[in-house]
């Protein structure tokens, strides 16, 4: 496919910041470059980084949540990675190709420019690779020395990796995964120990192309060149025409519909699940050990999904989310795991493995412990997500139906323990005020599918009965007339930005309290725009950025309580927060901007399509 | 041993596998829902989808059964224990490559490894002997398989 000069816009034009990137690091080099410098190229089953500089530092295989082939994300001197980039000093600036998870990086050198193509191929005409990552560059002007370099490191870098040549290809491997490396105009590869690498002149009008193909437990793949570009080619249809079919129409289309496509790319198509963010361990502070694994689907995320995907026009990725939640939570019903596999699996077992991680920060964690917590609210979020599922048209079967009344009648017997929290802190279980919320939207929400005839309705008194003592228990014990607010938790004297959820969702609190409650989170855990989640002790060494998801929900909760104007100023200031891409990690440190932790996050995401929906749903 | 007498095994076995499933899926130990699997091929309403797939179910437990009787005709002997071994065959061939791999080619509503950004399936895919849909679930096909392998075997060599 041949762009038009339209489309050939830089990141400028989009309305975003257009950063320059001077030089690359060398394969090897123990430098990391800023989460922010990221962007993510996908397939709809894993996801690859891209940093500025060009090279990929982040690639699982053949999944999202499978050991990575480059990690040099979290380890620069063992994780692996593909470089790609001019020999000499260069800047670089890039954006999406409009409307698409494809990424154009333009490489300019006092010499002359090249533009690269980095795509996860999805599957088109041809026998493909069961993985294939693409990047064609292209001569703009002048002549350009570009290096390439191919280190895979298997197993989270612990694998041994041989490389070797299969029909004149060369060939890395490790255990059942292999990758193959293509090159064409782009030099010779030389097979080094543990590498391949080439060099080649890249000229005005000239075109090279360099693609991966991965194998996991069966054969590789050779494809033919045309056939890669033909791939590469409905790959920008595919994406285009989908972003298309989104439904918004309001002043923010172009962060809306970034962030749709960024879900996109966290959905996993083979089971409809949808991870939490496509890295783990990436640091909450520098050096520190909040550390943790997101490539998992959390029962928590699963309102927000759903209310976002039926938002922006996806009903046929909704219907496969839900029917993927139902699915996943019958193995353990009707208790739920805080958070699933993305294949459905409910075991999580956390672990520590060798990388250095991102700026030294330790240790990296495979798995999450979070998944055996008791979180009370991961309950309201499942009976909301079914509401919303049902008002949009969907039907519920016998079986589900009487497991939706199971987990009612579960929430009536076990609100009164103390729980984790949305946060999953790792100490002492409290009475989370959030928490017992959610577990008074559960049993709300049950009454009333119950009311409509979706559930067996013969708990609906007890649901009632119960949600009228949650009530009265959040309201006496979890009010603060010292705060003038409810409190993270009951009898505590701090604030929690999670109770933001308790308008969002629909708590139904007695006049005035929720609104002071707004109003006294945006001031207490406010920076400017952004929104910390708290400030008390939560049993982990160290601090953390701002929040960047409850910084959207604080938009979504304003615009829900009519203070359109000021929610909407908010939102502003948070759209000029992403990358130069538009992608946000899951906090942001208010001062110098860089981002923190895992990274693209899928709630932050959630957060923003939300918030502008709910925008423009109060402007109406 | 009679064709007739191997469809009425195929009977009676398909019921045993169908209600172990089912009670193993009341505890709690496995996800697998054999007809939900193969009525959702034909319909996404869930309700309808199982009232089919026991149909198609017990269709295919027939199936299976005449494929038994073709084996022990051809080495001329039929009984419970062979029909517990062509079980254990059978279970583990479900478990690695039918469920596995070939249903989630052929059914629009399940997603396979393959599935890719143009998907949206209505069904996560099995796995491996079926363990995306529960550790227990290969140790649950196994032994439902060869409880049908057991009845086929001895109403095939009861009939004579």
């Amino acid at each position: 496919m041949h762009l038009s000069e339209d489309d050939r816009g830089g990141a400028a034009a989009t309305g975003l910041a257009a950063p320059a990137a001077v030089g690359a690091r060398p394969p090897g080099d123990a430098t990391y470059a800023p989460i922010r410098d990221y962007a993510a190229i996908g397939d709809g089953r894993t996801v690859a980084l891209v940093a500025l500089d060009g090279s990929i530092d982040w690639l699982c295989l053949p999944d999202l949540d499978s050991p990575s082939a480059f990690a040099a994300l979290l380890d620069p001197a063992r994780g692996g990675s593909f470089a790609l980039a001019p020999e000499v000093p260069f800047s670089a600036e890039r954006r999406y190709l409009p409307d698409t998870n494809v990424l154009e990086t333009t490489f300019t050198t006092t010499g002359g420019a090249v533009r690269v193509t980095d795509a996860m191929l999805l599957p088109g005409p041809g026998l493909a690779s069961g993985r294939e990552l693409l990047r064609r560059v292209e001569g703009l002007a002048g002549e350009v020395p570009m290096r390439w370099s191919v280190e895979p490191r298997f197993g989270y870098g612990a694998w041994r990796t041989r490389i070797t040549r299969r029909v004149g290809v060369p060939v890395a491997t490790g255990r059942s995964d292999a990758l193959a490396i293509r090159s064409w105009d782009a030099g010779d590869p030389e097979l080094r120990s543990g590498s391949v690498e080439g060099r080649f002149r890249a000229l005005e009008g000239g075109e090279a192309l360099l693609a991966l193909g991965a194998a996991h437990g069966e054969p590789l793949v050779l494809p033919a060149r045309r056939e890669l570009e033909a791939r590469l080619d409905g790959t920008i249809d595919f994406w285009r025409g989908w972003a298309a079919e989104r439904r918004y129409e309001g002043p923010w289309r172009e962060a809306v519909v970034r962030s749709a496509l960024a879900l996109k790319l966290l959905i996993y198509a083979p089971s409809g699940a949808i991870a939490a963010a496509a890295t783990t361990s990436l640091p909450e502070a520098p050096g520190g050990e909040r550390n943790w694994d997101y490539r998992y689907c959390w029962v928590r995320d699963s309102a927000f999904t759903l209310d976002a995907l039926l938002r922006l026009g996806c009903p046929g990725e909704g219907a496969s989310f839900f029917w993927w939640l139902l699915h996943a939570s019958q193995l353990t019903h009707p208790r739920l795991r805080v958070l699933y596999r993305l294949n459905g699996g409910p075991r999580a077992p956390e672990r520590r493995i060798s990388l250095a991680g991102y700026e030294r920060s330790s240790p990296v964690r495979v798995g999450n412990e979070a998944a055996t917590q008791l979180q009370l609210d991961v309950y309201g979020h499942l009976m909301t997500t079914a509401s919303i599922y049902c008002e949009a048209g969907g039907g519920l079967d016998h079986d589900t139906a009487r497991r939706l009344a199971g987990t009612a009648d579960l929430v009536s017997r076990i609100w009164r323990q103390p729980d984790s929290g949305i946060w999953e802190v790792r100490a002492e279980p409290r009475h989370y005020t959030e928490s017992k919320m959610m577990c008074w939207v559960a049993l709300d929400r049950a009454a009333a599918l119950a009311e409509r005839g979706r559930i067996p309705a013969g708990g609906t008194e007890r649901w009632r009965r119960e949600a009228e003592a949650i009530r009265r228990f959040i309201e006496e014990r979890c009010w603060s007339e010292e705060l003038g607010s409810y409190a993270r938790s009951a009898g505590s004297g701090h604030l929690d930005a999670s109770l933001l959820l308790g308008v969002l969702m629909g708590y139904d609190g007695p006049g005035g309290r929720l609104e002071e409650t707004t109003q006294r989170v945006a001031q207490a855990l406010g920076d400017g725009s952004l929104l910390h989640r708290y400030r008390a002790d939560d049993g982990l060494a160290g601090g953390e950025g701002a929040f960047l998801a409850c910084s959207f929900w604080l938009v979504d909760a304003l615009a829900r309580q009519g203070r359109v104007e000021e929610a909407a100023s908010r939102f502003e200031d948070l759209i000029a927060l992403a990358d130069d891409v538009g992608l946000y990690a899951e906090e942001i440190e208010p001062r110098t901007r860089g981002f923190l932790g895992n990274f693209p996050q899928g709630l932050v995401h959630l957060g923003l399509v939300n918030a502008a929906a709910s925008l423009e749903d109060a402007r109406r | 041993m009679t064709i007739w007498g191997a469809l009425a095994g195929g009977f009676v076995g398909t019921l045993v596998l169908t209600t172990g499933l089912r009670a193993a899926t009341e505890l709690r130990l496995t996800r697998t829902d054999l007809p939900f699997l193969l009525g959702t091929a034909f319909t996404a309403d869930r309700t309808r989808a199982r009232a089919l797939g026991y149909g198609l179910h017990f269709l295919a437990g027939l199936g299976f059964a005449a494929l038994y009787y073709v084996v022990f005709r051809a080495i001329g002997e039929s009984s419970w224990w062979l029909g517990a071994l062509f079980g254990l065959v059978h279970g583990v061939f479900a478990g690695t490559a039918l469920v596995n791999i070939l249903l989630p080619l052929v059914h629009p509503r399940m997603g396979s490894t393959m599935s890719a950004a143009q998907s949206r399936p209505l069904l996560e895919p099995p796995g491996f002997l079926m363990l995306n849909y529960g550790v227990s679930t290969p140790a649950v096909t196994i032994v439902v398989h060869l409880l049908y392998g057991a009845v086929v075997g001895a109403f095939t060599a009861a009939s004579g």
